[in-house]
């Protein structure tokens, strides 16, 4: 969801071919054979930096996937960030659906790539494309499934405080006006939050939650970001920006530790602190402790990743993950055969996108 | 003497015994007797690759081979398999888990907590996230803490695009220590709206926000027609007079006494004074449950779907009680797959995917 566009743009100079165009076309932009679309998160310069035009909201949407999917994806739905969902971004938004529908890029069924608040924009999206496009002489959308890294989609505890933080003097305890300043970039102002307001848990969770036949396969992350000032505030874990129950899927705001009751983030397998119940067609793929909000989408190697196994029977057959499973002691325990760890093996040598972008491609 | 000597020496055997357990990694620092009867069992250990299909086995592909050693595959093959399984529900008609029962009720509202310094917290509570003008607002606040709070809290409403006053309240002590409570008028025009509740906490204000919104009347519920078997679906009429015509969407979740059945959805376009919405329930979602006595409506729920990008959807929600009706004869309803060209080809495309691992 965060992704500070300063910080990208000083990594490398976005040309304007580059960052204007909304498609790469690219052969290798596909995944499976399905062209990929992207649908990019919260960006926090938005707020105090709004954009003059939407070339500028392209060139942030360009930088923000720079780091492994630009390259990788057939087209982009890039929004600005002091908008609304049912507001400007859903205008926006729909500019390129046009664009997409145009081109037939889904006529063959595309996957969507969300990352953080692109779960939420993505919700809202389906909710209405068809009937849209129709109402233009257009075809609907054919979407195969869509890959949410880090989604949103439940909102986060951090634009609740960020809401209640704009209303409040200075005085007012600093470790969560520190926190929600690394996660917006700004002192909030009333009138000034975008689609913070929107990330609210109780604004995402009525916001376009219907059921539909799209399946929404989950990324999970649980790793740190701003240093850790921002957990303390948010309920469950979370990977520093957004909690797990937002991430999975889980079909209340209840603060959870893992998308399953039997396996922890790191793969421990042992009962957790999971969710209650998933929304219709959402299906959590892979868990990764170490995996902060930012690794979701970037090339960060060295986080594990771990299948969020809740059935180890699949078409009647048993499966044995002893080839995937490993035994760890804590430091403390001295000998013994320690606790049962599930893992992707070598996920940890690769990042989280390139083990499902090969993996898809293999 | 002895006695003491032995008495000595048994004790600390039993103090090595236990250091040794506790330092063992077998110890799950837990009691035998207090786990529960649902504790997560060991993965098998074993594959049983290439033994017969169980009678409802169906994927065919495992029939040949079994689940390959990439987890990820795994992972998508058995989205591919439980997809396989959705699409037996047609979009207008999909069971219902108890908690999806629950997140699909729709206008809920989380509490929302604002922490204090040291560990105290505010925490707003509302009946509802959505409310239709004129409805009143019940705001309840809770203060804990090690910190003094004043005896009274205030409570606002403005308007979350530009910050217009629109009500204004007192909230007061509650009978339960910590707790207030008071009400706000919702008349007003709609749009979101911010909940500003201000408390004294340390002789200082602090002030929670959160968000509501107050819905436009979209018009009124006129009840159920009589309800019908068509093909494999049993078709629930609801009449609903709109305000103004657009396009609807009603949804609705369908109970069997306090089973939940099914999430119903249908969608129209309204032009006149009055309408029908067809809720339908497929067979695959009643023909395999034992339905005993009437069936009731419940949750109702009505969008008024955004004519363009960029206009809000307006909601209108059902009577309270919802809707009883006692259904036409049911035995015709086969539990039998939908026919869904679009979700079969997404399917065989996942499936497609999966067969790679």
């Amino acid at each position: 969801m965060i992704k500070n566009k300063k910080q990208c743009l000083k990594k490398t100079t976005l040309s304007l071919a580059l960052a204007g165009t909304l498609f790469t076309g690219a052969a290798q932009a596909q995944l499976a054979g399905h062209n990929v679309i992207l649908v990019h998160g919260f960006m926090m310069d938005d707020l105090s930096n709004p954009p003059a035009n939407f070339g500028e909201v392209q060139q942030a949407g360009a930088a923000n996937w720079q780091d492994y999917w630009l390259n990788r994806s057939e087209a982009r739905i890039d929004w600005a960030s002091d908008g609304r969902v049912e507001g400007k971004i859903a205008q926006q938004a729909y500019q390129q659906l046009r664009q997409i529908s145009q081109q037939g890029l889904c006529n063959n069924y595309c996957i969507l790539v969300t990352h953080s608040t692109g779960d939420l924009v993505t919700r809202h999206i389906l909710e209405n494309q068809a009937r849209w496009l129709q109402a233009d002489g257009l075809q609907p959308l054919k979407i195969l499934a869509v890959m949410d890294l880090a989604g949103a989609g439940g909102g986060t505890e951090l634009a609740d405080l960020a809401v209640s933080v704009a209303y409040n003097d200075s005085w007012y305890n600093w470790p969560v006006k520190a926190a929600v300043k690394a996660f917006t970039g700004i002192d909030p102002q009333p009138d000034k939050l975008g689609v913070v307001n929107d990330l609210q848990t109780n604004v995402a969770r009525n916001l376009a939650v219907n059921p539909n036949a799209i399946p929404r396969l989950r990324f999970v992350g649980g790793g740190s970001s701003y240093g850790g000032i921002t957990k303390p505030f948010i309920d469950g874990t979370d990977d520093g920006v957004v909690p797990t129950h937002s991430a999975c899927g889980a079909t209340s705001a209840q603060g959870i530790d893992s998308c399953s009751n039997n396996l922890s983030l790191a793969g421990k397998v042992s009962g957790q602190n999971g969710p209650s119940g998933l929304y219709y067609n959402h299906y959590p793929i892979l868990m990764s402790e170490g995996a902060n909000h930012g690794d979701a989408i970037n090339n960060q190697t060295g986080n594990t990743a771990v299948p969020v196994v809740n059935n180890t029977v699949l078409g009647g057959l048993q499966v044995d993950f002893a080839s995937r499973s490993y035994n760890k002691r804590a430091w403390w325990q001295l000998w013994g055969s320690g606790d049962r760890y599930l893992e992707v093996p070598n996920s940890s040598q690769t990042s989280l996108s390139n083990l499902l972008y090969t993996t898809l491609n293999n | 003497m002895p006695y003491k000597a032995l008495l000595a020496v048994a004790a600390m055997v039993a103090g090595v015994s236990g250091t040794i357990w506790l330092l063992s990694a077998e110890n799950n620092g837990q009691f035998s007797a207090l786990m529960p009867d649902n504790e997560p069992k060991p993965l098998p250990a074993t594959r049983t690759r290439n033994t017969p299909l169980s009678p409802g086995g169906d994927s065919s592909r495992n029939a040949t081979h079994g689940p390959s050693d990439n987890a990820l595959g795994f992972m998508l093959a058995s989205v591919a398999d439980q997809y396989q399984q959705t699409i037996r529900y047609p979009d207008y008609s999909v069971p219902l888990s108890a908690a999806q029962a629950d997140a699909y009720q729709g206008n809920r509202y989380h509490p929302v907590d604002l922490p204090l310094d040291g560990d105290g917290q505010f925490t707003v509570s509302l009946d509802k996230f959505r409310f239709t003008r004129g409805e009143t607002i019940v705001v309840v606040a809770a203060l804990s803490g090690r910190q003094t709070f004043g005896n009274r809290l205030s409570a606002a409403l403005e308007t979350a695009s530009d910050q217009k006053p629109a009500a204004s309240t007192v909230l007061k002590a509650a009978e339960s220590a910590g707790y207030y409570e008071g009400t706000l008028s919702s008349d007003h025009e709609p749009g979101e709206y911010r909940l500003l509740v201000e408390a004294q906490v340390d002789g200082r204000p602090v002030r929670h926000a959160s968000s509501l919104t107050i819905e436009p009347y979209l018009g009124d519920f006129e009840g159920l027609g009589t309800p019908y078997i068509s093909g494999n679906d049993l078709v629930i009429p609801v009449e609903f007079s709109p305000e103004s015509s657009g396009y609807y969407a009603l949804s609705a979740q369908l109970y069997n006494g306090q089973q939940p059945l099914a999430q119903l959805q249908a969608e129209t376009s309204m032009g006149g004074s009055s309408g029908t919405f067809e809720l339908r329930a497929h067979g695959s979602v009643i023909a395999n449950h034992t339905i005993s006595g009437a069936l009731q409506l419940r949750h109702l729920q009505i969008r008024q779907l955004p004519a363009r990008p960029g206009d809000r959807t307006h909601y209108a929600f059902g009577p309270d009680e919802g809707y009883e009706f006692s259904p036409p004869d049911l035995d015709k309803l086969r539990d039998e797959p939908a026919v869904n060209p679009e979700s079969e080809q997404r399917a065989a495309l996942l499936q497609q995917l999966a067969d790679k691992f």
